[in-house]
C-alpha cells in the first residue's frame, strides 16, 4: 500500500527543522554551544532508535546507552587493534550494536512491560562492569583513546564545524528512515503490536519477528551514535555507557516525545542545552529534570511534542471558527 | 474428509490439573453457519484458541483443507484463511479505524492469489460493517457497539476463509443483536465460513445450521438448534434436572 504523500505542515516543520540545523553554526554559537550541539546530535541519533522501539513498538528500554557503548568500543577497539579507520569501522559499530540489541531483545519476547525494562537495565550496568574489568582489551575504567575521523572530499574533521555537519548529516538519515518507517506498512506494524499485542498475532502479524526486528533498528541507530560519539570525544569510558546515562536517554525521549518525529530531537535539545541556557549546576539540573519528567507525564502524556501539536491545532481550530 | 473444512479431531487440552477439553471431535465445513454453546468454563473459548493458534493442544489434531495446522503459531493460522476475533472486543484503540483494519489488510491471508477480491480497501470494509465514515475516528474513543463491528471489520481485513467469533454478541443491546445477525447472514454468501460462540439462544438459533454442545470439555449434542436446544441432555446442562 503506497504511504500518503507528505502534507504541508510537515513539509514546512521539515524545511524549517533543516534550515535550523544546517544554519546554526551561523548563528555564532561559539565553541561551547557548537560542540554542545554536536553531542546534542549524538544523542539525538541513538534517539531516534528508542523513538522507533518505544515510540512506535512500545519497547520501552532504560539500557539503550549500552548499544551506543558497542558502537562507541568496537569503533575504538577496531582502530586500536587493526588500525580499521571511521568509515570502515561505521558499518561495523552499527551492524553489532544492531546484532546485540537483537539478542539482548529475545527475553522481550516472553516478557513485557516493566519487567523487560528491569532486564534493559541490569544488561546496561553488566556492560559497564564488563568495561570496567575488560582489561588491556577495553581500557578497564581508564576506556579507550580514538584518533581522527579520515578526511573525505578534502574535509577536515578537526574541524568543529565540520565535524558537526558530519552529524547533522547522519542525524538527518535518521529522521528521515524514522519518516519513512513511521508512514509505511512497517511502522503500523509496530504500532499493532504496540496497541495490542494479541490482537496482531491473530491478524497475521509474526510480532516476535517483527519486534525483534525493531530492537535491531534501534541498536543500529545507536551504533551509528556510539562510533561518532567516540570519534568526537577521542577518549570513551565505561562512565559514558552505564546505567545512568542510559536513564538520561529514556528521559530525554519521554520529554521530548516518543511517538511524533521531531519528539526525540526537541528532548535531545530540551535536556541538553536548557541547564546550559538557565546556567544550573548539575544538581539543579537533575532536581528540574526529575521535576520536568513528572510535569511531562502528569500534563502531557505524549511528551513537550505532541503538547506543542495540540496547542497548535487548537489554534488553528480556533482560527477558523 | 473435505477439502476447504476445519477437522478437528480428538481435542484434548489440560491446563495443569484441569481438563478443558476431553477429546472433542468438530468438523466445520466451510459457506456455513455453526455455532458452539455450552455453560461457562465447558471449553467453547479454550477450543477456540486451540484452532487459533493461540493454546498447544496436549492432544489431538486441528486440520485446515487438509493441512495439519495443530500447533502453528497464531500468526501463520491467521494468513492461511483462519481468523478469529475476541470475547472482549479487541481493537488497537490508539489507532484511527481505518489504520486498525489496514493493519489486518496488509497481513492476513494474502490478496494476489485469494479467490475473488471482496474488498478493495480498509473503507470498504468499515462501510461493510456499517461503520462508514468514521474512518479517520480513534478506535479508543468509540461506543461498545462499534467497537464490536470494528472487531469485524478487522477481522474480515485478514482476508479469512473462515471466521472464528467469539461472543460477538456480548453486552450488544437487542437492536444491535439484531443489526450484526443481519451481518453474519451475508458471510456464507461471500464464502466465509463462520463458526460462533454465545450465550444468546435466540441469536444461535437464528444464525446457525448445525449446534455443537459442549460441557465440561466433552461434546454432548450435536445437530440443528430446534432438536439440539429439545435435547433433555442439553436442557439438563442449563436448567438442571426436571424434579
Amino acid at each position: 500500500m503506497m504511504s500518503p504523500r507528505p502534507s504541508r505542515q510537515e513539509i514546512v516543520a521539515a524545511v524549517v527543522v533543516l534550515v535550523f540545523l544546517v544554519s546554526f553554526p551561523w548563528l555564532n554559537p561559539g565553541y561551547r554551544y557548537l560542540s554542545l550541539a554536536i553531542t546534542t546530535g549524538i544523542t539525538s541519533i541513538a534517539l531516534y532508535g528508542l523513538g522507533i522501539q518505544f515510540g512506535q513498538a512500545g519497547i520501552m528500554s532504560v539500557g539503550h546507552a549500552a548499544f551506543i557503548g558497542i558502537g562507541a568500543y568496537t569503533a575504538a577497539i577496531l582502530a586500536g587493534r587493526l588500525g580499521v579507520g571511521f568509515w570502515l569501522a561505521l558499518p561495523c559499530s552499527t551492524l553489532l550494536s544492531a546484532v546485540f540489541a537483537g539478542l539482548i531483545g529475545l527475553p522481550s519476547l516472553r516478557v513485557g512491560g516493566q519487567h523487560y525494562i528491569i532486564i534493559t537495565f541490569c544488561f546496561c550496568a553488566l556492560f559497564d562492569l564488563a568495561l570496567t574489568n575488560g582489561g588491556t582489551f577495553t581500557g578497564a575504567a581508564t576506556g579507550l583513546d580514538v584518533g581522527s575521523i579520515d578526511p573525505i572530499f578534502g574535509l577536515n574533521f578537526d574541524q568543529l564545524r565540520n565535524s558537526y555537519y558530519l552529524v547533522v548529516v547522519m542525524l538527518l538519515i535518521c529522521l528521515l528512515a524514522t519518516y519513512l518507517m513511521m508512514n509505511s506498512s512497517y511502522g503500523r506494524t509496530l504500532r499493532a503490536i504496540r496497541e495490542n499485542e494479541p490482537l496482531a498475532r491473530a491478524v497475521g502479524i509474526n510480532t516476535a519477528l517483527h519486534k525483534i526486528g525493531a530492537l535491531m533498528v534501534s541498536g543500529a541507530f545507536a551504533g551509528t551514535a556510539g562510533i561518532l560519539q567516540a570519534y568526537y570525544l577521542r577518549h570513551i569510558s565505561p562512565g559514558l555507557y552505564g546505567p545512568f546515562p542510559s536513564l538520561y536517554l529514556a528521559l530525554m525521549v519521554m520529554l521530548g516525545g516518543a511517538r511524533l518525529l521531531y519528539g526525540p530531537l526537541a528532548g535531545a535539545i530540551i535536556v541538553s542545552f536548557l541547564p546550559e541556557i538557565l546556567k544550573l549546576d548539575p544538581i539543579d539540573s537533575r532536581i528540574a529534570y526529575g521535576i520536568g519528567l513528572l510535569v511531562v507525564i502528569l500534563l502531557l502524556p505524549g511528551g513537550v511534542s505532541s503538547g506543542l501539536l495540540e496547542i497548535y491545532r487548537w489554534l488553528m481550530s480556533g482560527r477558523r471558527r | 474428509m473435505t477439502v476447504g473444512s476445519l477437522e478437528i479431531t480428538g481435542l484434548r487440552k489440560e491446563f495443569g490439573g484441569v481438563i478443558a477439553l476431553a477429546g472433542v471431535d468438530v468438523s466445520i465445513e466451510l459457506d456455513r453457519i455453526i455455532g458452539i454453546i455450552g455453560p461457562n468454563g465447558s471449553g467453547k473459548t479454550t477450543l477456540f484458541n486451540i484452532v487459533a493458534g493461540v493454546h498447544k493442544p496436549t492432544a489431538g489434531s486441528v486440520l485446515w483443507q487438509g493441512k495439519d495446522i495443530t500447533g502453528k503459531p497464531a500468526y501463520q493460522i491467521a494468513r492461511m484463511g483462519v481468523v478469529r476475533t475476541f470475547q472482549q472486543a479487541m481493537s488497537y484503540p490508539g489507532l484511527s479505524l481505518r489504520e486498525n483494519v489496514q493493519i489486518a489488510f496488509e497481513h492476513g491471508r494474502s490478496r494476489r492469489h485469494a479467490d475473488k477480491q471482496k474488498w478493495d480497501s480498509p473503507d470498504e470494509i468499515l462501510d461493510f460493517v456499517g461503520l462508514a465514515g468514521l474512518g479517520a475516528e480513534i478506535a479508543g474513543s468509540m461506543p461498545f457497539g462499534n467497537l464490536r463491528r470494528l472487531g469485524v471489520a478487522v477481522a474480515l481485513g485478514a482476508n479469512p476463509l473462515l471466521l472464528l467469533l467469539d461472543e460477538p454478541a456480548a453486552g450488544l443491546s437487542e437492536n444491535e443483536t439484531t443489526e450484526l445477525c443481519e451481518l453474519i447472514l451475508r458471510f456464507p454468501k461471500l464464502g466465509i465460513g463462520v463458526c460462533l460462540i454465545d450465550h444468546d439462544m435466540y441469536l444461535m438459533s437464528t444464525l446457525c445450521e448445525r449446534l455443537v454442545v459442549l460441557n465440561f470439555g466433552t461434546k454432548i449434542a450435536e445437530g440443528p438448534p430446534n432438536i439440539v436446544l429439545n435435547d433433555p441432555k442439553v436442557t439438563e446442562v442449563y436448567l438442571g434436572n426436571e424434579i
